[in-house]
This record gives structure tokens, sequence and C-alpha cells, in this order.
């Protein structure tokens, strides 16, 4: 049996959270094969987390073997994560992405956004989503944290 | 925000992976959020209505260069 990242405790915890997943939804994994330290830990995390429910289908790709997808999804950086929604078995791309590994503090996140992606519940106050359904101009927001 | 607006695109980015973009962006401190790969930058965790603020910001004044 291979190691796992995740403590058993922890996993029972992610199992319990995802009793909350509503839509099914799709990870995309892009690695890449040259100056990515984190892929090989950051592709174990996340299909332990993806085998922790079965609303979640995980696909794997590379940036240079998978390249026009990457571009299709705006990756350009390694390890990176796409949480999409999904319909017919097509991902909806509702443009949220982790880049780097969601290790610590991240973790967390990542969980908290895959059920809210599923679930089509932003948790925002009611006058900011009517902000952004009215934004008319793209906004590409770069949110930096750091594991610790 | 990106659930809420087909038009907003949200990545949480691993500093310490990524030092070059620490560099251009001049990133301080986490978080720290850049709008429109510079137009804006938020620093901290601010409530949603403070980021939203941040974000027509940054709008305006790009659409007015």
């Amino acid at each position: 049996m291979t190691e796992q990242l995740l403590e058993e405790s922890v996993r029972e915890q992610v199992r319990e959270i995802f009793k909350d997943l509503q839509n099914p939804l799709q990870v995309l994994f892009f690695s890449s094969e040259t100056n990515c330290d984190y892929c090989e830990d950051t592709q174990k995390l996340i299909s332990e987390v993806a085998s922790l429910s079965d609303r979640i289908t995980l696909t794997e790709y590379d940036l240079d073997r998978d390249a026009d997808l990457a571009a299709q999804y705006y990756v350009g950086k390694a390890p990176a994560l796409v949480i999409a929604g999904e319909d017919g078995g097509v991902p909806i791309d509702y443009g949220v992405r982790f880049v780097g590994i969601p290790a610590g503090h991240e973790f967390s996140s990542l969980i908290h956004v895959l059920v809210m992606v599923s679930r089509q519940d932003s948790a925002l106050q009611p006058e900011t989503r009517t902000a952004l359904q009215n934004l008319a101009h793209p906004v590409h927001l770069q949110v930096f944290v750091t594991p610790t | 925000m990106a659930l809420e607006s087909p038009h907003v695109q949200a990545e949480a980015i691993e500093a310490m992976e990524f030092p070059e973009l620490v560099r251009r962006y001049n990133v301080s401190g986490v978080p720290q959020t850049t709008i429109n790969f510079g137009a804006g930058t938020v620093v901290g965790a601010v409530p949603e209505g403070y980021l939203l603020a941040e974000i027509q910001n940054a709008l305006t004044s790009t659409s007015a260069e």
C-alpha cells in the first residue's frame, strides 16, 4: 500500500464535509515535467481528496503536451487546479483556480471551494452578488497565499 | 466572486512557489490580491465590499486610460 499524504482523521473530516456536495465537480490538474517541485505532491494530494467523494472527477493534464487545453483554461503555471462544475460530462469553468500546492491553510480553502462550487453558493452578500452580476469587463484576481 | 460572474476569474497562488510573480506584483504579505495584473492591489483579508470597490476602481482607472 502506498503511503497516504492525508491522515485518516483528516480523510474522515473531509468525507463528512463532502456530504454537503451537491452537483458533480470536475477538477482539472495541470502538471509539468520541468521545474515543478510540487507537482508530484499536488497530484497525490488532489487524488486523495477526489477519492473521498464520488461527486468529484479528477482529470490530469500536462502543460506542454496539453498546451491547447491549458491555454483554453488560461493555465500557464504548474501545479494548477481548475475547480469546475459539470454538465453532461463536460466541465463548466467558473474561473476558479489554485496555482501551487494547496497545503496547510490552503487545504481548507480547497475543500471549502469544492463545496462552494458544487453547491453553486458563493456565500456573498446579496448586494455584492448583484454588483458582480452587473460587471461588464473581465476581472482577474490573483490572491497570493502561503501554506502557513 | 468568480462563481457569481462569468467575467471574474480568481486564482489562489502559492507565493513561495512563484517568486517571480511575488516580485512583479510587490507582494509584501499574505493574503494580497492583485486585480487585473496590477491595475489594483488589496493587502490583507478585507471585507467583500472593500474588495468589490477596489475591483470597480481598477476597472474605472483602466478604462479611463
